[in-house]
């Protein structure tokens, strides 16, 4: 126990803090500049100083950790004599023109010159002068303003780990620029400007349009762009989002954020939103209808057709931003209807791995703190690129790299290139035959012992079929010593972490690929993490958007379709009737063309969604969606942590989502009296087990799975390793099948800047990444003559589009990564699909494609 | 005697045929006969002490570093001369570079260092063409490599060039540059005997201070001891420049009073005016006035005459000498070089800069001076790193030793004819 006195105050600490840290668990405020609790230390800004008993010269407080029996003192007349001092020198070359800056009223310089300054100052000579840079069209510099406490380079060095800006010059002539010069070449994030303290990096995207004591409200909610879910406040002036602010002391991500929770807000206001219902008439033309008559159009024609063809004919698809009420609210609707027709987005991934994880290694295997990465003995990251997936997710890998934990990435993952000690580089599919090489290694150092379970059991039942690191390297092309030193990393450290992305499963054998992460998790004792690329892919499976699961998780043992069987049943005749609920299939689902031929045949396509859409245009009635901001709800992230998102916009032009549903559902003669959002989670309180008895009080504290009740009783599936033997071989045949395919294969590439199809409509987000693009190796652009920038034709058998080329080191020879997101160039366009039988997941086929200079 | 000069001025000095032909490698031969504790040992009895300014007790500091248990370890010199006026390192680097590497072998032999690192000032191009042929030529005889002459462990050796940057002579902001980040001086502790370059335990030495190791080694501690002044022992190496008749680089006793080095050594001052000022360390030792010359030059006896030793480096001001102009130019060098990381130096000296220059171009006010010093004194004492004080302490102490000076030039010109009108003219070199 240490002892120290601060201003008279005797202050006992467990273990040796700074100064800083001890005064401010007392109270004591100091005040700083340069220091930050998110950021390293630095001492620079000399504000903080005290005096320390038997010190001879004044301590930074910031720098200097408490000894036991140290006596501290904050405000002396030499203290403030400093403080005076350190602020004229800053003021120095300050400019002096806060009723023109965007920071005047949150600016930290100004606070304290107010608190310490003197009132005149007395340097006459000439200020530095530096012009402002707006070359990037997100972020401005006013390096005028700076007053070089580097927090922002300390930020984007040390937290972010993007390595984009420094200082450049010495002494007074410094400033910060990035590597790129006046346009930023980074991540986006954004978080330089969250710690800047003065007025030198600043949003472009509100600059003029607001005072900080101008705002209507602030409101606290939860991040919709991925499943991360980052805790951050919306500030609000004229029912508009004037800015995202982010909270360093609060949720999954302490102030952290990523270029979309930053920036990506402005879709929210766009006038491209969808304002009033549409409803097809007799000529076959989308025309403006009034709320309660597009209720009783679609409640009637769900009715209708439910009478004529059975309840089977009717289904819904849930998009991965819904929320858990709305989710709960259309899988009632059909399963009042009665059909189990209804499915979410977790198909393409997170739910069927989670599955396959969770009855192998027990149910809750994969609801694991994020905090928790960094602190683990290493990372091994499969299936997708965290820090693109779920940006914040991935600063978590990235923390364990700088903490010298071996990071081991599989597959594309270019984000982690500067934090990886070893990649095991393969092609998009191989990621299972890395993974049983990894196995075999791994079970080489560590053998199954003792546990006399099924997947212990399992495991052993593999051992001869599992490929060696040779086989695996002719196969992969991830190199043999790397995979044996990989296996030899990760058998001889403590509680690894494991990060899957739904890749996993989206290019190959997913069961086999699943069962064989499970393995791998099982004999290292490491944590699994489930990377959800949707807000609420989570939540929705855990109130019974799936087929096979009613709210709660408890299995369903009547026949529902899934996903990609509900578009199969509708082009074979078999569905009559599909509502989506903020998805848009024809351009997200790979198939191109026959999903939109399924959908055709529809006779009642209902789509619901905030923007005009490639389906929304199959659609018989298109109904305006709420936004993200407009709503209040619940989503449940990828750590299976649930939590409140606030209505920021009070005065929205749309009724809610949970309103129209609930406008329809009653029209069914559902029982569907609620009166707000909580009254629904009261309901899925009842209903399902895992929230039993979970009110929204309760989630403020952000529960985390079991959320406030039962898991439930986990379904035996004996099955699940019966043919595992089979599946792996065949996974292993399958890739060497796919090694042999000529022309190139086409994976998914993922833009930081965006996520799904919602980006597009962000005007912020466009101007950071502006359009579809590429992603090449260098062998491959050096054959074709393609360079950086140049645009390359992509054309297969469904079709060509074009890109902007980009290349990456990270890519392998014959595959092309190119991103889903902007219209008329969306890469699953190219692809055509076969149906894993196993999870379900409609697999993306795309081989043989050939690239070539535009 | 001479145990450093000596060697420079050998015939071929630079080779090793004729660094051995006049008694190099002895102390290094020596040493490897012994264990390392033993080498330090020697080197802690001999009372050695940093020559790179500080004057910290080299034997104490190979020892923290020696007793962490970190490894490997690390061994820097430190040959990044930058400060105004001196030259010393210099003469060493050019002339009897393998003088260094047998210092370094001495001190890596003692620290069990298996990997050393010159870091030299990037503005001594020759200096690096002789030290890369000095280095080639000791791997080639079997002083450098993986086997030091067959039994002596593995030592490389490699130069690290700075960009230009006074700072990085601060070791913290040394290691900093040598591991290709930003030259700034880092927090400590931890210091770089535990944490230092790559997160190893780190010695940093100077040039000089090397240079002293073969011959502790060859006479032993005993000798040593009886050289100069027994609180700091040894010779030490005065760069001498300025207004004198001869200047020159002099190795003399530690403790050798000022006015004999200027007088006796370096010829007295030059066209037989009188002296005005000196400043004995380098330029961020406080000048010291005419009546002050008597000081003995060694750590111990400056401090009492409000001055430091420094790099050891003279630099002599006749009657003539406008001490504004100085003043000016000196903190024109710390404005120039504060690397920026804490607001005093950064800002406060620049500050200073450009009211001495508004003094000396004719535009000063009486209450300038106050200003001057107050502007010193919130600088002295919260600064990140001693540049800062350095410049805030030359500065006052132009002021307090001539304060005529300074009231000369409130009449609107500066009074000294040399003096340029403009100080910002040209390159800002002092005008000859």
């Amino acid at each position: 126990m240490i002892t120290v006195t601060i201003d008279g105050r005797k202050i006992e600490l467990e273990k040796p803090v700074t100064i800083l840290e001890a005064a401010r668990g007392a109270g004591i405020e100091i005040p700083t500049l340069c220091s930050h609790p998110s950021l390293e230390l630095w001492g620079g800004c000399r504000l903080c100083v005290v005096e320390v008993e038997k010190m001879p010269r004044l301590q930074t407080s910031c720098t200097v950790s408490v000894a036991d029996g140290m006596v501290v003192r904050t405000e002396t007349p030499q203290v403030a004599q400093a403080r005076k001092a350190m602020l004229e020198f800053l003021l120095i070359n300050h400019p002096l023109e806060c009723p023109v800056c965007d920071k005047a009223g949150e600016c930290k310089l100004q606070d304290l010159t107010v608190k310490y300054g003197a009132a005149a100052g007395r340097f006459e000579e000439g200020k530095r002068a530096y012009p402002e840079n707006t070359d990037d069209p997100i972020i401005v510099r006013n390096m005028q303003r700076c007053i070089l406490c580097t927090r922002c380079v300390r930020m984007c060095e040390g937290v972010q780990g993007a390595y984009a800006i420094s200082a450049v010059g010495r002494g007074n002539k410094s400033y910060i620029e990035p590597f790129s010069g006046g346009r930023y070449d980074c991540e986006y994030c954004g978080n330089c400007l969250s710690v800047c303290p003065v007025g030198s990096i600043m949003s472009r995207l509100h600059r003029y349009s607001y005072r900080p004591w101008q705002m209507d409200r602030k409101v606290n909610t939860i991040c919709s762009w991925c499943g991360v879910g980052c805790t951050l406040a919306l500030e609000v002036r004229d029912e508009e989002i004037k800015r995202v602010t982010p909270d360093f002391g609060a949720g999954v991500n302490k102030g952290l954020l990523c270029c979309r929770g930053r920036f990506g807000y402005d879709y929210v206001a766009s006038p491209q939103r969808l304002a009033k219902p549409l409803l097809r008439n007799k000529c076959g033309e989308l025309d403006p209808a009034g709320w309660e008559e597009a209720y009783d159009f679609i409640a009637g024609n769900l009715a209708k057709i439910t009478r004529e063809h059975g309840p089977q004919s009717v289904g819904a698809i849930v998009g991965g931003g819904c929320t858990n009420e709305d989710g709960y609210l259309l899988q009632k609707i059909m399963r009042g209807l009665g059909s189990n027709n209804i499915d979410s987005i977790s198909r393409l991934g997170l739910l069927p791995v989670q599955q396959i994880i969770e009855q192998a290694l027990g149910p809750g295997a994969t609801a694991n703190l994020m905090e928790g990465i960094k602190i683990s003995g290493a990372v091994l990251t499969v299936g997708g690129d965290p820090t693109s997936f779920n940006p914040v997710l991935g600063l978590q890998a990235r923390a364990a790299s700088r903490l010298n934990k071996p990071v081991i990435t599989i597959g594309y993952a270019p984000g982690m290139k500067r934090h990886r000690s070893l990649s095991l580089n393969c092609a998009p599919g191989q990621e299972g035959v890395v993974l049983a090489g990894l196995l075999k290694e791994i079970f080489n150092i560590r053998p199954v012992t003792g546990d006399n379970n099924s997947l212990g059991e399992a495991i052993g039942r593999w051992q001869d079929i599992l490929p060696s690191a040779g086989k695996v390297s002719e196969l992969s092309g991830a190199a043999a010593l790397d995979i044996k030193s990989a296996a030899k990393i990760l058998a001889e450290t403590h509680n690894p972490s494991i990060i899957a992305g739904r890749e996993l499963a989206s290019y190959g054998m997913g069961k086999a690929n699943a069962l064989l992460l499970a393995a791998i998790a099982y004999m290292l004792h490491a944590k699994v993490f489930l990377m959800s690329e949707l807000s609420n892919e989570q939540g929705l499976a855990d109130v019974g958007c799936a087929p096979e699961l009613l709210p709660g998780g408890g299995s369903n043992s009547e026949k529902g379709l899934t996903l990609m069987e509900m578009i199969e049943a509708a082009a074979s005749g078999g569905l009559k009737a599909l509502w989506i609920l903020g998805e848009n299939p024809v351009f997200s689902l790979p198939g191109g063309d026959a999903v939109t031929q399924a959908l055709k045949k529809l006779d009642l396509l209902i789509v619901q969604d905030i923007f005009h859409t490639e389906t929304s245009g199959l659609a018989h009635a298109v109904l305006p969606a709420s936004g993200w901001a407009e709503t209040e709800g619940t989503y449940t992230n990828l750590e299976k942590r649930i939590q409140l998102l606030k209505k920021a916009i009070i005065k929205a032009d749309r009724p809610e989502n949970w309103r129209v549903l609930a406008g329809v559902g009653s029209r069914l003669s559902l029982d569907m009296a609620y009166n707000k959002t909580s009254d629904i989670m009261d309901e899925i309180a009842k209903v399902s087990s895992v929230h039993a008895g979970l009110a929204y009080k309760d989630i403020e504290n952000g529960p985390v799975w079991p959320y406030n009740g039962k898991p439930p009783v986990m379904r035996r599936t004996p099955a699940l390793f019966e043919n595992s033997r089979d599946l792996i071989n065949q996974m292993i045949n399958d890739a060497d099948a796919q090694k042999r395919l000529p022309g190139f294969r086409l994976a998914l590439h993922r833009p930081l800047a965006h996520n799904g199809y919602m980006g597009r409509n962000s005007r912020a987000l466009l101007k950071i990444d502006g359009g579809p693009r590429a992603i090449l190796s260098n062998g491959d652009a050096e054959r074709l003559g393609l360079e950086k920038g140049q645009v390359a034709k992509v054309s297969g058998a469904n079709g060509a589009f074009k890109f902007k080329v980009e290349l990456c080191a990270d890519v392998p020879e014959g595959v092309i990564y190119a991103s889903n997101v902007f219209k008329g160039a969306g890469a699953m366009g190219l692809a055509g699909y076969r149906l894993d039988p196993e999870t379900m997941i409609p697999i993306a086929v795309a081989d043989g494609l050939k690239v070539e200079k535009a | 005697m001479q145990y450093i000069l000596n060697y420079t001025e050998a015939p071929d000095s630079a080779t090793l045929a004729g660094y051995e032909r006049a008694g190099g490698y002895r102390g290094f031969r020596k040493a490897l006969g012994l264990e390392s504790a033993a080498v330090i040992d020697i080197v802690k009895k001999s009372g050695l002490r940093g020559r790179g300014g500080a004057g910290f007790p080299t034997g104490m500091k190979w020892l923290f570093a020696f007793q962490d248990p970190k490894t490997p370890k690390y061994l820097l010199c430190n040959a990044d001369e930058g400060e105004p006026g001196t030259f010393k390192d210099r003469r060493i680097l050019e002339k009897a570079p393998h003088l260094l590497i047998e210092g370094m072998l001495i001190a890596a032999r003692a620290l069990k260092a298996e990997q050393g690192y010159i870091y030299l000032r990037g503005e001594y191009p020759a200096a690096k063409k002789t030290l890369e042929l000095a280095i080639a030529e000791a791997y080639q005889k079997g002083y450098l490599g993986e086997n030091v002459m067959g039994g002596g462990g593995r030592f490389q050796l490699s130069i690290c060039r700075n960009a230009g940057a006074y700072i990085c002579g601060e070791e913290t902001a040394l290691i900093n540059s040598l591991e290709g980040k930003r030259g700034q001086p880092r927090l400590k502790p931890p210091f770089p005997v535990s944490v230092g370059a790559f997160g190893k335990p780190t010695v940093v030495n100077n040039v000089e201070t090397l240079a002293n190791l073969p011959f502790i080694m060859e006479a032993g501690a005993e000798a040593y001891l009886k050289i100069g002044n027994p609180q700091c022992p040894g010779n030490k190496l005065f760069p001498v420049s300025g207004h004198v008749d001869r200047p020159g680089l002099y190795e003399l006793p530690m403790g050798t009073p000022l006015k004999e080095i200027i007088h006796n050594h370096a010829g007295g001052v030059k066209g037989g005016k009188a002296l005005k000022a000196v400043i004995p360390g380098g330029i961020s030792a406080p000048v010291l006035t005419a009546g002050m010359a008597d000081c003995p030059m060694d750590f111990i006896s400056l401090p009492r005459y409000g001055s430091m030793l420094g790099s050891g480096a003279v630099i002599v001001f006749d009657e003539t000498t406008c001490m504004v102009k100085v003043a000016w130019r000196a903190l024109k060098f710390f404005e120039y070089e504060s690397c920026g990381k804490c607001t005093p130096c950064r800002e406060g000296t620049g500050w200073l800069r450009t009211v001495l220059e508004r003094i000396e171009a004719g535009g000063g006010r009486h209450s300038d001076i106050a200003l001057l010093e107050d502007i010193c004194n919130n600088i002295i004492g919260k600064t990140f790193c001693p540049l800062g004080d350095g410049a805030a302490f030359a500065a006052l102490n132009f002021i307090k030793h001539f304060r005529a000076d300074f009231e000369a030039h409130m009449g609107g010109r500066c009074p000294y004819e040399n003096s340029v009108k403009s100080p910002d003219a040209g390159s800002g070199r002092p005008a000859a």
